[in-house]
């Protein structure tokens, strides 16, 4: 830890000390104090833009789908000079690099926003990611999560809610048929008016029968 | 004695029969109970589920609004075609599947547009370009849904007589309910499954509908039977006025079905503005999304509260539901009106309060336009007259929250664009004032067909004397 030692006047009856620090590298980041005697003392901390918003749920995407997967500096700090991507392997981080497999990956660096997108996903392709954004004196990293599910994943409910539906709706048909067999087998007393055999020609007799039916309203 | 609200007049003579012999059903082909028997309310929980599948699930497709957006890198005015194609397509198809259920069974033309709609929207999960999803989430699933809910709603309103408006506002209520607990639902289907998955098996749901269609039996005589003719099919102007007749466009040219439509039309370009600028008025006057977003929840919960106690309500009998229905239509203007009144004042309170009175009058009126719609044009119409209705009033829906959004942006804010959509409101009222028998105390006989083909002479009389009796609540109902 260094120490610097400064002599301060008085000044409208405040001391005040004020330091110019030149910040070359990742060396100059860190934790800086300053204190006056025992009377005063102020702690600074500085460091790098840290990426703030970071996606907790993982990105889900479905095999030989392409997927983007997105990594955001706050737009009110300063944006990095450039952007890395890698990937997880087990305990490392590898690098991703555009060239290397120009048809599976492909980096669209814009601004304060990075966005890696995957061609012909596999399940392989889950895990995490870490972007990283590079400024001058400091890094800062970003993780999200990819999922890749088949499409069996949602297939299953599918495939439930569809068995459901058919039992149903056999159900409704078979139980309506029984109830119409022991209708017709029972209930012969009263239909006289039973006419209806739907032989659209017969108009008339129906009609008379009708009538009468109608008068006892 | 069971009143007869007799759809057919030759042919389906048992029908009739069954409010003679009580409640138990005859025979011939799945003869249900009478109207207002058991399966009357099987009927409503159909409504209910099927409505709710239709219009909760067109509510809730704004969850997959950001997931487009994001996925297909498209302007959100271009995603945002995909919910008006569709409901434009269940509007302007309403007639056509109207017909289709006078000229065959309804169930069939249920079914039908349950697969459908069911269809469009997994093959939406399979969509690799914008396009595709127009074609499938739009056309293909708006068109199942012009297949299902008109003839599902004609059916509901043609089998139930008494305790129509009740069955209505339960039967509607389903779409507030499904938007409301679907909607976290699918929030974390389309989590776990990307929205491809979570469309797939919202597609899966839809397939209930068919479960509901299975549930109307095949007691709706189909016009067909009806028709009589012994003249060959093949003539053109045979076909000409059969279909004609399946889409009820006869009913085009009387002026009770006239008046109401143009009423309905006009209710139609203000009522929808709230909806679509309200949070933008919360917005607007300072509060914050979740403020806003929460007036809108609350909204939709007094939506659903008026459309049950107004339809348990009307029922009562003490008043007669069109007078009703003007009522609400009038109180649904005045708090459009006042909406950008109370929000000048900046309380988040008034601005509530207003709201949920709104929300409470809008269910209320919604589920009362269907239940008058019989007393305008006669039970055996109603099926193809609702068709056209929804047709016709699709135009004032489409031109009403574009027009309200120009006037803003003329004016600067929504105090005039809420004011005419209010006023809207207000003069439909009027203009359904002049409804023939508008202000007599009871219901006047609703009018029934003069069928083409009976030459009989007798039955025409009976049917006359059949429809004289009150075939709605009356004052004092008595039976």
């Amino acid at each position: 830890m260094q120490s610097i030692r400064v002599t301060v006047q008085l000044e409208n009856d405040k001391y005040t000390l004020r330091q110019v620090f030149k910040i070359v590298s990742k060396e100059n980041l860190g934790s800086y104090s300053c204190s006056f005697g025992d009377e005063a003392k102020a702690d600074f901390l500085l460091a790098g833009p840290q990426i703030g918003e970071v996606r907790d749920k993982p990105i889900v995407s479905y095999v030989g789908d392409s997927v983007v997967v997105k990594c955001k500096m706050d737009e009110k700090k300063p944006k990095p000079a450039s952007w890395n991507w890698y990937k997880a392997n087990g305990t490392d981080k590898e690098q991703i690099f555009y060239a290397a497999e120009p048809q599976k990956y492909e980096i669209k660096n814009h601004e304060w926003v990075t966005k890696l997108v995957v061609h012909k996903l596999t399940e392989g392709d889950s895990g995490f990611y870490y972007c990283e954004g590079v400024y001058a004196v400091s890094t800062t990293m970003g993780h999200v999560e990819l999922k890749v599910i088949t499409f069996l994943e949602p297939l299953k409910p599918f495939i439930a809610i569809i068995v459901e539906v058919i039992v149903l709706v056999a159900a409704i048909l078979i139980y309506e048929k029984s109830q119409s067999k022991k209708n017709s087998a029972g209930g012969n007393e009263t239909n006289a008016d039973q006419t209806n055999t739907p032989t659209p020609g017969d108009n008339n007799g129906p009609e008379e029968s009708s009538s009468t039916r109608q008068r006892k309203v | 004695m069971t009143r007869v609200s007799a759809p057919c007049t030759s042919v389906c003579s048992s029908f009739k029969d069954m409010n003679n012999h009580g409640p138990k059903a005859k025979s011939h082909s799945g003869e249900a109970e009478g109207p207002n028997g058991d399966w009357s309310w099987v009927l409503v929980g159909a409504l209910f589920i099927s409505t709710g599948l239709v219009f909760g699930l067109m509510r809730i497709m704004g969850i997959f609004f950001v997931e487009f957006v994001n996925y297909f890198e498209e302007s959100s005015q271009s995603i945002s075609w995909i919910t008006s194609i569709s409901l434009a397509t269940q509007q302007f198809f309403s007639p056509v599947a109207t017909a289709l259920c006078n000229a065959y069974e309804t169930r069939a033309v249920v079914m039908t547009g349950g697969f459908l709609s069911g269809l469009g929207l997994i093959a939406a999960s399979q969509a690799t370009c914008l396009v595709h999803l127009y074609l499938s989430m739009g056309v293909i699933t708006g068109l199942g849904w012009a297949l299902v809910f008109t003839p599902m709603m004609a059916t509901v309103v043609a089998n139930i007589s008494q305790r129509r408006a009740l069955a209505l506002g339960l039967g509607l209520s389903s779409i507030g309910i499904f938007s409301f607990t679907l909607s976290p639902l699918f929030q974390l289907l389309v989590e776990m499954y990307t929205w491809r998955g979570a469309l797939l098996i919202m597609g899966g749901l839809s397939l209930n509908i068919m479960v509901c269609g299975a549930l109307i039996r095949p007691q709706w005589c189909s016009k067909a039977l009806k028709k009589v003719d012994s003249k060959p099919r093949s003539s053109c102007a045979t076909v000409l006025r059969r279909v004609s007749s399946y889409l009820e466009l006869p009913v085009l040219l009387e002026r009770p079905y006239l008046t109401y439509t143009a009423t309905i039309t006009i209710f139609n370009a203000g009522y929808f503005v709230p909806y679509v600028h309200l949070v933008a008025l919360s917005r607007m006057t300072g509060f914050s999304e979740y403020q806003a977003a929460f007036i809108m929840s609350a909204t939709g919960v007094t939506d659903i509260l008026g459309r049950v106690t107004t339809g348990w309500f009307s029922d009562l009998g003490y008043f007669r539901t069109i007078h009703l229905l003007s009522l609400w239509v009038v109180l649904a203007g005045l708090f459009i009106i006042l909406l950008p009144v109370s929000s000048l004042t900046g309380s988040y309170a008034a601005l509530m309060a207003i709201s949920l009175l709104y929300g409470f009058c809008s269910g209320a009126l919604s589920s009362l336009v269907f239940a008058v719609m019989p007393m305008i044009v006669g039970v055996e119409r109603v099926m193809g007259a609702l068709g056209l209705l929804q047709l016709i009033e699709s135009g004032a829906g489409l031109l009403g929250a574009p027009l309200s959004g120009l006037l803003k942006d003329m004016t600067g804010n929504y105090t005039v664009s809420f004011i005419v959509a209010g006023s809207f409101l207000i003069v439909g009222t009027l203009i359904m004032t002049t409804l023939p028998h508008y202000f007599s105390r009871t219901d006047p006989p609703p009018p029934h067909r003069v069928p083409h083909d009976v030459k009989d002479r007798g039955v025409h009389l009976e049917l006359e004397h059949i429809n004289n009796s009150p075939s709605d609540t009356s004052p004092k109902g008595a039976q």
